[in-house]
């Protein structure tokens, strides 16, 4: 027990490192830009405070609209992967036909290649289908997830095959045993999915930069870029701390409320 | 007869065989357009000789090209390190935090989220604190360093310590992560096993050599093929941070497929440093998830 | 199942929605990067909403694309697709690669319906980014914000070392100099640097440029995109001198600086002199607290800046009903008043010559005598560094520096070794150019 208390101990020390650029990035947006850059670093409160930073980050741009975008794609892309890993998902856990495993290496293959490394062949196709700046044009390359048919795998294969076969007996037929059956049962698997779905579709950055020209399809991390990614000036701290601020809170809001169901779910999917 | 039969009902393995080819279409359909189309393209691609003004020809001279050139093998030299400095710290803390984290308390939670806060943000934002943070002299780091006496370091600006510092930053923002599936692999390990090593008397490093770390097998090859992964891709805060400065120390490969496809105007030489990457990637996952397979095999 | 159904219903909805009701008047796309700070994209942004509002012809949408390069890529990535941006806001020097690679307009056509020959129009421009603009005699990009690198040193500094804060180093002795009164060590650590330049890849072979030019040097064949100089005397000289700040006077700190470490020292008083381009004039002019000055780059031989900023083009496989549309926009951007007025804001110096001649330009530049220090440079300015494969071939020489800035190499090594590297990117164009000979 001496051994996990010291762990723990670790650990703590681990998380107060680990929060610190957390800390800064409050600190330095909230605190008054009337020291111009001088002792931006002190992490202690030393105000004067006020929330200019903040403004001028939200005016720099187009927030509601980027989250309203943002948010539109991930439940897009959410929405049509949650049925093709479901379906892959299902095929490679429950059937035996030949030819499975090379399907699947093939299938893992994706993982190797997201679309920021095949950015020019991309951009064709989705030119060629007629969703060059659109949102459906960022997502189209997403909507199949190796990853997702990984996970919904292993979610399939941790529910007994006992309850498949009683329904199956029962007269309903695979799609509907899928749909009616696994599905509910799989969704902690699903809602873990969904997690690490999400959080990679809000915080990518190159591919949509390539995808969406129009600002009315910006999304949020390109719409950041604008003011972090100064070249020939340095950085204006504050602005950019509120702006990072601004762009994870959702995300961060979310997790701290659902943290412990999130991590339930993971560890239910039997992924080990 | 028997032809009839046989023509109205399939056999099993026919059947069976329908069936997983229509629940994998749509997911088939997809990756034909957006992952193997293209690859197929970039590999023919790699194999078309054209430089500028001339007549494009077949064969391996991009390949010879990419072999002499020095900043290929730099990038290569090191996204080796930087995998490696990533990599393995990662999983090792991934593997310590999971271990200590493994309780339900509400301390145990708030630590968890704090250690996964790094994986919630943009890979572009964190560039842009940390390029804060490693500001030589005025930066976060250095003013607290300055209070124990240090004098001020150029992290980013020194050839030999901006890569260490571009590691730092991957290992802040993926080792949460990471410990979410050892918590899962941990969670997956009957009580009885550890119980009955504690009855025999077991010290703690001998139960983790003996029974925890061998049972989290699969965990460590799939945590391996996703942080291999994302050390490859994940170049967003190399951009953003140092363009692969000072004097190529941290440039990486996807960084140099960047520069050559885009700066160079050389798709030759992109497509068969693009091949080069896949192919390695690709022979390194099918190795760590061979044994993430025979693991759960070997359990089920 | 249903939820789904309606989300994507949803989903599909709103990206109609959103893209926008189709018009009568030409729709085009302008892309623009933001090299110095996000509130200049609110200020593009405006500007471009007031040409749509000027007339009812052309509608155009002012898209951010991120720094210069991430704008080269995306414009780039953009023809590939086929999908060509109407107006692209160009880094300066991108624009002779352009050409090579029959990715840029020629303006000629459009110059001529405005009943001016190519000469007379650049003529509109001041002469030092007339070059950059153009390629054997054709107009292929109109210059829109400029800037070139100026020191900017700390008046306090140099009152509390006993140097004059109205006569800065003129001459590169005097810089030296002054530099060492007022570098400030604790030990041998530095704890104020009496200069810093910026060293980071982009910058640094600007800056590096300006050295080795006022150095004597050409650095590059301003007429042709096929040959460096990095490996003469006027070069190595330049980067000798950068060598000898860090590793023999002991101003400068080791290693690479970047843009936000040389702004951030000179903020907090531990760099007493920076060169920075004349663009950020507005920023240091915003965080900068303490007292500042600027002044003319000190000389070697002669007088030099180089020319930096950005163009506006228009780039190959737009049809001529969007060329003209596009047309439109440039005249607009870079009008003497519209200009002018981008000028005023950011701190670039503003290409058309008339920007200075209206009153409000006047009134600037009379109650900011530092924006009247970057326009008189401009008589000493020189064409900005061009080649076929601009960013490899910067890189070559960058490389190398930064090992020699970061006590890794010696500079006349260093300096062969750019050479040969560059002669290597050069190569294939040379082959097809200079070295092809009838046959």
């Amino acid at each position: 027990m001496k051994a996990e208390r010291v762990g723990l101990a670790l650990a703590v020390l681990a998380a107060v490192l680990w929060i610190i650029p957390f800390v800064w990035m409050l600190v330095a947006a909230l605190r008054g830009s009337v020291s111009g850059q001088l002792d931006l670093a002190s992490l202690w409160p030393d105000g004067p405070y006020n929330v200019a930073n903040y403004i001028e980050a939200w005016q720099s741009g187009h927030f509601p609209l980027w989250y309203l975008n943002t948010a539109l794609l991930c439940a897009g892309i959410l929405a049509v992967q949650t049925i093709t890993v479901s379906l892959a998902g299902y095929a490679f856990a429950r059937l035996n036909f030949r030819g499975r495993g090379t399907l699947f290496v093939l299938f893992l293959l994706q993982l190797l290649l997201p679309p920021a490394v095949l950015v020019v062949p991309n951009l064709l196709m989705i030119t060629q289908l007629g969703l060059f700046d659109t949102l459906p044009g960022i997502a189209a390359p997403y909507c199949a997830s190796a990853f997702g048919v990984f996970l919904m795998r292993q979610t399939f294969r941790s529910i007994p095959r006992d309850f498949e076969e009683a329904a199956r007996i029962d007269g309903a037929s695979r799609l509907q045993v899928i749909r009616h059956l696994l599905i509910p049962l799989a969704r902690p698997g699903l809602a873990a999915f969904a997690v690490v779905s999400v959080t990679s579709h809000w915080n990518e950055f190159l591919w949509p930069l390539m995808a969406v020209s129009s600002p009315a399809h910006q999304v949020l991390t390109v719409g950041l870029a604008s003011f972090t990614l100064s070249s020939e000036s340095g950085g204006d701290w504050g602005v950019i701390a509120a702006g990072t601020a601004l762009v994870a809170a959702p995300l961060l809001v979310v997790f701290v409320i659902f943290q412990r169901r999130f991590t339930a779910s993971l560890v239910s999917t039997g992924l080990k | 007869m028997l032809c009839v039969t046989l023509s109205l009902r399939p056999s099993p393995g026919l059947r069976t065989g329908v069936l997983a080819l229509a629940l994998l279409a749509p997911s088939l359909v997809l990756l034909s357009m957006f992952t193997y189309w293209p690859v197929i393209g970039v590999t023919l691609r790699s194999l078309v000789e054209q430089r500028f003004g001339q007549e494009p020809s077949w064969g391996f001279g991009n390949f010879a090209r990419l072999e002499a050139d020095p900043h290929f093998s730099k990038a290569v030299g090191n996204t080796v390190l930087y995998a490696l400095g990533t990599i393995l710290p990662s999983i090792a803390l991934a593997l310590g935090f999971a271990l200590a984290l493994r309780t339900q308390t509400r301390l145990v939670a708030v630590l968890r989220t704090i250690l996964l806060m790094p994986q919630l943000i943009p890979l572009v934002a964190a560039a842009a604190l940390f390029v804060f943070i490693f500001l030589p002299g005025g930066g976060l780091l250095d003013y607290y360093l300055a209070k124990l006496g240090r004098p001020a370091t150029n992290w980013l600006g020194s050839p030999d310590l901006a890569l260490g510092a571009i590691i730092a930053i991957t290992i802040w923002k993926n080792t949460g992560y990471y410990m979410l599936f050892f918590l899962a692999g941990l969670a997956g390990i009957p009580a009885d096993y550890t119980e009955a090593a504690l009855i025999d008397g077991a010290g703690l490093f001998t139960r983790l050599r003996r029974i925890t770390i061998p049972l989290l097998g699969p965990t460590f090859g799939f945590v391996t093929v996703i942080a291999l992964v994302n050390t490859l891709v994940q170049i967003d805060h190399v951009i953003v941070m140092t363009g692969g400065g000072p004097s190529d120390s941290t440039n990486m490969i996807l960084y140099y497929i960047y520069q050559q496809a885009e700066q160079n105007l050389d798709a030759g030489l992109a497509s068969a440093a693009t091949v080069v990457c896949v192919g390695g990637l690709l022979a390194i996952s099918v190795l760590a998830l061979r044994s993430l397979e025979r693991g759960i095999h070997y359990e089920s | 199942m249903r939820m789904l159904t309606r989300a994507a219903l949803a989903l599909g909805i709103a990206t109609s929605l959103m893209s926008g009701v189709a018009q009568a008047a030409t729709e085009i796309d302008f892309f623009f990067p933001v090299p110095v700070q996000g509130k200049l994209a609110v200020e593009m942004t405006r500007l471009v909403d007031a040409f749509n509002a000027s007339q009812s012809d052309v509608h155009a949408t002012a898209v951010y694309t991120g720094a210069y390069d991430d704008t080269n890529l995306k414009t780039r990535a953009a023809i590939q697709a086929g999908k060509p941006p109407a107006v692209v806001l160009m880094s300066a020097n991108f624009i002779r690669e352009y050409v090579i690679t029959n990715a840029a307009t020629d303006l000629s056509a459009l110059i001529a319906k405005d009943g001016l020959t190519d000469q007379a129009f650049i003529e509109r421009f001041f002469p030092a980014v007339r070059q950059n603009a153009m390629e054997n005699g054709h107009v292929y990009g109109v210059p829109f914000q400029n800037s070139t690198p100026i020191l900017y040193y700390n008046t306090d500094a140099f009152k509390e070392v006993g140097l004059d804060p109205e006569k800065p180093p003129v001459t590169w002795q005097e810089w030296v100099d002054a530099a060492k009164k007022l570098t400030k060590r604790d030990g041998t650590t530095i704890t104020r640097a009496g200069l810093e330049l910026i060293s980071s890849y982009d910058t640094l072979g600007w800056v590096t440029s300006g050295l080795a030019m006022s150095n004597g040097g050409d650095y590059y064949n301003r007429g042709w995109g096929g040959e460096v100089y990095y490996n003469t005397p006027s070069t190595i000289g330049a980067v000798q001198f950068m060598d000898d700040l860090v590793h023999k006077h002991h101003v400068m700190p080791e290693g690479v600086n970047d843009a936000n470490a040389v702004a951030n020292a000179f903020f907090s008083g531990r760099a007493a002199m920076i060169v920075n381009s004349t663009g950020v004039l507005g920023f240091v002019r915003d965080n900068m607290k303490l007292p500042f000055k600027v002044a003319f780059i000190p000389r070697a031989i002669r007088n030099a800046a180089p020319i930096g900023g950005a163009s506006l083009l228009i780039p190959t496989g737009n049809t001529p009903e969007r060329q003209a549309a596009a047309w439109k926009l440039i005249s607009y951007l870079t009008s003497p008043e519209v200009d002018g007025g981008w000028s005023r804001f950011t701190g670039y110096f503003a290409p058309r010559m008339a920007a200075y001649d209206l009153p409000e330009m006047k009134e600037y530049l009379a109650k900011n005598p530092d924006a009247k220090v970057a326009v008189d440079q401009l008589a000493y300015a020189t064409p900005w560094f061009a080649t076929f494969n601009t960013v490899g071939v910067r890189k070559a020489i960058e490389d190398q520096i930064q090992a020699v800035l970061s006590g890794k190499a010696k500079v006349p090594e260093a300096m062969e070794a750019a050479q040969k590297a560059a002669n290597e990117l050069l190569r294939p164009y040379v082959e097809q150019t200079a070295l092809k000979l009838p046959q």
